[in-house]
C-alpha cells in the first residue's frame, strides 16, 4: 500500500494519466475541501475588502479581525428553519441547489492547477468546463419555478436569461485562445487545459499578450462577459433588484440558500480559472522568458514561502497593534497563533522539494486571487446595469466584438498560407 | 454620451476614452485609494467611545453647590414652563431661615425629552444643565424618570464587557 | 392585493371587469412601505404593463405625528425644536424657515451677525442634505461605496452642529429673533478646513460617478420633467432648476444675508435625473463658496434682536419661504393674538415634489422607478408631517 503511494508519487502524472480511481477520488476530495476553503476565504475576503474600499472596517469582532465570521455564517445557516413554500415542486426545490452547486464543482475536474496537479487532462477539457457551466442555467431556472411564486420565476427567468447571452460572447473568446494555440511549431491545437498552457509555453507567450492586441481583445471581452455570467456587479440586477422583482433565491433559507451562495463564488473560481488557464499562462511563473535562467527560475521559486512569512507577517503587526484590553486577549492570542500558522505554511514552502511541487499550485492559486480581488473591487466600484441595458451590452457590443476579435485572430492566424493563396507563391 | 458636455463633432479622444473604459478605470482609481488605512473613519464601539463636544445636549444634570452640598435649584419652575413636553414636575418649599426656596420634589421624565435645551436655558441659576452623557440606555421603562438623587448623581453607564 | 379599506377599486381589485381606462393585461404592484429604496415609508402603487409603469399612486401618511396639531397647543418658542424633525435630513433649515416665518409676523428682523451665522449654518446644512442625497441616490442605483464617502463629508458637518448647537441632528440652532448661541472658538476655522477638505472630495465623488458609462446610462433620460411640467405641478429646488427654469428664493426673494454674497445658480438642460444630479452637485460648491465668503466677514454685534420674552404677536398672518436643500420650504403662520398660533402650515418641499412622480415615471421601467424617487430626494418627515 505504502509502496503504491510512493511509486505514484514519484511519478509525475495526473490520475487520469494514471489510471487510478482511488488517486482520482483523493484529487478530488482535496479540490473540493480546496474549492469550500476558497469560498469561505472568499467570504471573509469580500466583506474585509469591501469594506475597506467603502472607508469602513468589516467584521471585526467574530474573531480576530472577523476571521471566525464566515464559519459562523455558516454555523448559523445550518442551523436555520427549513422553509418550503407551500405549493412548491418539492423534488424540484430540493435538487435546484444542489444542480447548481454540482455543475460548479464538477467543472473543477479539468482545472491544470499544475501540469500534472489536475484530476484529469481531457483532451476537450475547455468544452467540458463551457459545457458543465452552461448547465448551471437550468439550477436557476429550476430554483425559480419551484418556489411557486411569481417574482422568483421571474427573476430566475432574467438571471437565465442574462447567463446565456453572455455564454456566447464567452464562448467566442475561448474560441479565439483556442485558436492560438494552434499557431505553435505542431501547428495542430488542442481544447485540453494542459495543452492550451503548453502551447503558451512553448510559444514563450501568455496568449494575452500574444498579436497584441487581439489577445488582449479576447482577454478583456471574456472578462466582462464572466463577470456578467456569475450575476455579479455590475451585472447583478436579477440579484440585486430584491425590492420589486426578487431574485430566485428569495424562497431558500438557511443550508439550501449557502448552497447557492456557495454555488457562485464557485462559479466565480471555475471562470476564472478558465481566463487564468487561458490568457494568463495558468501555472507558469510571471516573466519566463524575459528573467529566464535557473537563477531567476530559482528567486521566483522562494516567492510562495515569502508570501505566506509575508501573511504571517500582516498578523503578527496585527496582534502587536490589538488594544490591550482583557476582553481582546483571546482575539490576540488567535491572531497570533493563526500567524504561527501561516509562518510555518511558509518556512515548509520554503523546503526545497517542497518548493518545487509547489510553484505550479502557488502561481495558478494566486492569479485566479487576482481575479478574487478584481470582482470584488467591481462590486465596490459601479452601479448596476439595467435589465434591458445589460442585455445591450451583452447581445450589440460584447458578441460583434468578440466574434470581430476572433475573425481577425483567425485572419491573422493564418495569414502566410492566405497570403500564398492570394499569390500564388507556395511557402 | 455628448449632451451635458457639449460638442456634437466626431472626436478621436471620447472614442478613445470609450474603448478603452477610461471612465470605468478612473472609478476604479477611486475606490482603489481608499482602502488605506487612514481614510478610515469607523470608531469601534464601545472599544472607543467618541468625543462629544462642551455644548452637546446630553444627559440632564441638578447641580449642587459644591461647598454647602445644597441644590443650586430654587424652585422658579421656570424650566417647567419652558419644556415643551411639560416633563418637568417641580415642588419646593421654602426654608424659614434662609428664606431660599428648596426643592422637595424634582421629576424628569426623561422617555419624553427630546434634548432642546429650553430648559436649561431657562434656569436662572444654571442648575440644571444638559450634560455630556449620552449612554442613557436602560431597561425598564420606569427608570427613566428620574428624581432628584439620580439627577445630581447623573448616569452611571454599564460599560459592556464585550 | 385587496385591500378594501381604499376607495380606488379600479386599482386594487383586478376581477371586477370595470368600465375603466385599465385593460385586463396591467399587472398592479406595490412597492411597499417598508423598501430599502424609498426613503422612508413610502408606499407606491404602480401599474405596470409587463416592465413598463403605466401610473403610480403614492400612500404617503405613514410617518404622519400631527407636528402642524403640537403647533396649536405650544408657544412660539416650544414649536422650534419640533420643526427640525420634519426634514430630520436637514435641520438647520427648518428651523430657519420658521424662526424667519415667526420674526415676520413680528416684525422684527435678525441682527447682521445673527444673519451671517444663519447663513453659514444652513449652507453646511444644504451640503450635508446633499450629501445623504447623493450617499442613498447612487445606493438605489447600485453604487455601494459613495454612500459611505458622502457620510464621512457629513460626520465632519454633524461635528461642527455639535460643537455650535450640541447636537448633531436636531439641532435647534436658531431662535426667534437670531441665535442664542455664539459661535465657538475655532468655528471660523473649521469651516474654512472643511471647504477646504470638501472640494477635492467632491472632485474624486464625480471621477466616480460623473463620467462613468454605467451611472451616464442609468440616470440619463431618465425620468424627464419638462419646465412647464415642473411650474404646473408646483415643484420647486434643484428638480426645478435642472429642468431649465432658474428659480432661487436665495435670489429671486433674497432672506437672511444671501444679497450680500456672490454666487451662481446651477440650472440644467433637459430635466433628466443626470441633470439633477449634476445640479445637486454644482449646488454643493456654490455652498461651499458662500461659506467661504461668508465665513471671511462675519460682522460683530448682538446675536438677538429684542424679542419679548412671552412672544404674542398681533393677530394676522404670515406665509414666509426659504430655499431648503430639497426645494422651497413655506411656513404659514395664523396668529390670533394669544402666545399660540392658531394654525402653523407647514409647506413641505417633498410633499409637493413627490406629486410630480407619477409624471416622471410613465413609460419608464420598473427599476427607474428606484432612480427616480431617489432623484427627487424627498424625506418622509416632511411630506407626511
Amino acid at each position: 500500500m505504502l509502496e503504491s503511494i510512493k511509486q505514484y508519487l514519484s511519478t509525475n502524472v495526473t490520475p487520469g494519466e494514471a489510471g487510478s480511481m482511488f488517486w482520482a477520488t483523493i484529487y478530488v476530495l482535496a479540490i473540493t475541501i480546496g474549492v469550500s476553503l476558497a469560498v469561505l476565504s472568499m467570504n471573509w475576503l469580500e466583506r474585509k475588502i469591501l469594506a475597506h474600499m467603502q472607508i469602513r472596517l468589516g467584521p471585526m469582532r467574530v474573531g480576530p479581525h472577523g476571521l471566525l465570521q464566515p464559519i459562523a455564517d455558516a454555523l448559523k445557516l445550518l442551523i436555520k428553519e427549513d422553509v418550503i413554500p407551500a405549493g412548491a415542486d418539492k423534488i424540484v426545490f430540493w435538487i435546484a441547489p444542489v444542480f447548481v452547486m454540482m455543475t460548479a464543482f464538477t467543472t473543477f475536474i479539468v482545472v491544470p492547477f499544475g501540469r500534472t496537479a489536475a484530476v484529469t487532462d481531457m483532451n476537450i477539457g475547455i468544452l467540458f468546463m463551457l459545457g458543465v457551466s452552461s448547465l448551471g442555467v437550468l439550477g436557476v431556472i429550476m430554483g425559480g419555478w419551484a418556489s411557486n411564486s411569481h417574482y422568483p420565476l421571474m427573476g430566475s427567468l432574467r438571471s437565465g436569461a442574462q447567463m446565456v447571452s453572455y455564454e456566447i460572447a464567452m464562448g467566442l473568446a475561448i474560441i479565439s485562445a483556442v485558436l492560438m494555440t494552434s499557431l505553435g511549431a505542431t501547428g495542430t491545437g488542442t481544447l485540453s487545459m494542459v495543452g492550451i498552457v503548453q502551447a503558451q509555453a512553448d510559444q514563450r507567450t501568455w496568449f494575452v499578450f500574444s498579436m497584441f492586441p487581439l489577445g488582449l481583445a479576447a482577454f478583456v471581452v471574456f472578462a466582462i462577459a464572466m463577470v456578467a455570467e456569475t450575476n455579479r456587479a455590475p451585472f447583478d440586477l436579477p440579484e440585486a433588484e430584491s425590492e420589486l422583482v426578487a431574485g430566485f433565491m428569495t424562497e431558500y433559507s438557511g443550508f439550501r440558500w449557502s448552497l447557492f451562495f456557495l454555488a457562485e463564488y464557485a462559479a466565480m473560481l471555475a471562470v476564472s480559472s478558465i481566463a487564468v488557464t487561458l490568457w494568463l499562462g495558468g501555472w507558469l511563473r510571471p516573466f519566463p522568458n524575459w528573467l529566464s535562467g535557473p537563477a531567476w527560475d530559482l528567486a521566483f521559486s522562494f516567492v510562495p514561502g515569502l508570501t505566506f512569512l509575508g501573511l504571517a507577517a500582516m498578523c503578527f503587526i496585527g496582534t502587536v497593534r490589538m488594544p490591550k484590553i482583557l476582553q481582546l486577549r483571546i482575539q490576540t492570542i488567535g491572531l497570533g497563533t493563526f500567524g504561527a500558522v501561516l509562518a510555518a505554511v511558509g518556512l515548509l514552502l520554503l523546503v526545497p522539494g517542497v518548493r518545487e511541487r509547489s510553484q505550479d499550485v502557488f502561481w495558478f492559486t494566486a492569479k485566479v486571487a487576482v481575479f478574487m480581488y478584481l470582482y470584488i473591487w467591481y462590486r465596490g466600484t459601479f452601479p448596476r446595469y439595467r435589465f434591458d441595458q445589460l442585455m445591450k451590452v451583452g447581445w450589440k457590443i460584447l458578441l460583434p466584438v468578440s466574434l470581430g476579435v476572433l475573425i481577425v485572430t483567425a485572419i491573422v492566424g493564418v495569414r502566410q498560407e492566405l497570403w500564398a493563396a492570394l499569390t500564388g507563391v507556395t511557402r | 454620451m455628448g449632451g451635458a458636455y457639449g460638442g456634437d463633432t466626431v472626436s478621436l479622444g471620447p472614442i478613445l476614452r470609450k474603448v478603452f473604459l477610461v471612465d470605468l478605470v478612473k472609478g476604479l482609481g477611486v475606490t482603489f485609494r481608499n482602502q488605506s488605512e487612514e481614510q478610515r473613519v469607523t470608531e469601534q464601539y464601545p472599544l472607543e467611545r467618541p468625543e462629544v463636544y462642551e455644548r452637546f445636549r446630553g444627559q440632564p444634570r441638578l447641580k449642587v453647590n459644591p461647598d454647602n452640598g445644597e441644590s443650586l435649584c430654587i424652585v422658579c419652575n421656570l424650566c417647567a414652563l419652558a419644556c415643551p413636553e411639560q416633563l418637568i414636575v417641580v415642588k419646593g418649599e421654602r426654608n424659614p431661615i434662609t428664606k431660599r426656596k428648596y426643592p422637595v420634589q424634582w421629576t424628569y421624565d426623561l422617555s419624553r425629552c427630546m434634548f432642546c435645551g429650553l430648559c436649561a436655558e431657562a434656569c436662572s441659576t444654571d442648575a440644571l444643565e444638559l450634560t455630556q452623557d449620552y449612554e442613557m440606555a436602560l431597561y425598564s421603562r420606569e427608570g427613566m424618570v428620574l428624581d432628584q438623587a439620580a439627577l445630581e448623581r447623573g448616569q452611571e453607564p454599564v460599560r459592556y464587557a464585550r | 392585493m385587496s385591500n378594501g379599506n381604499y376607495n380606488r377599486p379600479d386599482l386594487l381589485d383586478l376581477d371586477t371587469k370595470q368600465e375603466t381606462f385599465l385593460d385586463t393585461t396591467e399587472m398592479v404592484l406595490n412597492m411597499g412601505p417598508q423598501h430599502p429604496s424609498t426613503h422612508g415609508v413610502l408606499r407606491v402603487i404602480l401599474k405596470l404593463d409587463g416592465e413598463k409603469v403605466l401610473g403610480t399612486e403614492c400612500i404617503i401618511g405613514y410617518l404622519h405625528r400631527g407636528v402642524e396639531k403640537i403647533a396649536e397647543n405650544r408657544t412660539y418658542a416650544m414649536f422650534n425644536p419640533y420643526v427640525d424633525r420634519m426634514d430630520y435630513v436637514a435641520a438647520v433649515s427648518n428651523g430657519l424657515g420658521y424662526c424667519e416665518a415667526v420674526e415676520k409676523l413680528l416684525a422684527v428682523e435678525a441682527p447682521a451677525r445673527a444673519q451671517y451665522i444663519r447663513v453659514i449654518m444652513t449652507e453646511l446644512c444644504r451640503i450635508a442634505s446633499h450629501q445623504v442625497w447623493l450617499g442613498t441616490h447612487a445606493l438605489d442605483i447600485g453604487a455601494l461605496t459613495p454612500v459611505f464617502y458622502a457620510f464621512r463629508d457629513r460626520e465632519e458637518i454633524l461635528k461642527i452642529f455639535e460643537k455650535y448647537c450640541g447636537a448633531r441632528l436636531t439641532t435647534h440652532a436658531f431662535r426667534i429673533g437670531g441665535c442664542i448661541y455664539e459661535i465657538y472658538d475655532g468655528f471660523e476655522q473649521d469651516v474654512k478646513n472643511f471647504c477646504q477638505k470638501f472640494l477635492p472630495k467632491l472632485d474624486e465623488y464625480e471621477e466616480l460617478l460623473t463620467t462613468n458609462r454605467i451611472w451616464v446610462a442609468r440616470t440619463k433620460g431618465v425620468g424627464v420633467l419638462s419646465a412647464e411640467d415642473c411650474i404646473a405641478l408646483g415643484v420647486t429646488g434643484p428638480v426645478l432648476r435642472a429642468s431649465g427654469v432658474e428659480w432661487d428664493l436665495r435670489k429671486k426673494q433674497p432672506y437672511e444675508a444671501y444679497s450680500k454674497f456672490q454666487f451662481d445658480i446651477p440650472t440644467g438642460l433637459n430635466g433628466d435625473t443626470y441633470d439633477r444630479y449634476l445640479v445637486r452637485i454644482q449646488e454643493m460648491r456654490q455652498a461651499v463658496r458662500i461659506l467661504l465668503q461668508a465665513v471671511e466677514s462675519i460682522p460683530a454685534g448682538p446675536i438677538m434682536a429684542k424679542v419679548p420674552k412671552v412672544i404674542k404677536p398681533a393677530p394676522g398672518e404670515v406665509y414666509h419661504s426659504i430655499e431648503a436643500p430639497k426645494g422651497e420650504l413655506g411656513y404659514y403662520i395664523v396668529s390670533d393674538g394669544s402666545t399660540q398660533p392658531y394654525r402653523v402650515r407647514v409647506r413641505p418641499p417633498s410633499f409637493v415634489n413627490l406629486q410630480a412622480l407619477d409624471k416622471m415615471v410613465r413609460g419608464m421601467l420598473v427599476a427607474d422607478v428606484v432612480a427616480v424617487i431617489g432623484t427627487l430626494d424627498i424625506v418622509l418627515g416632511e411630506v407626511d408631517r
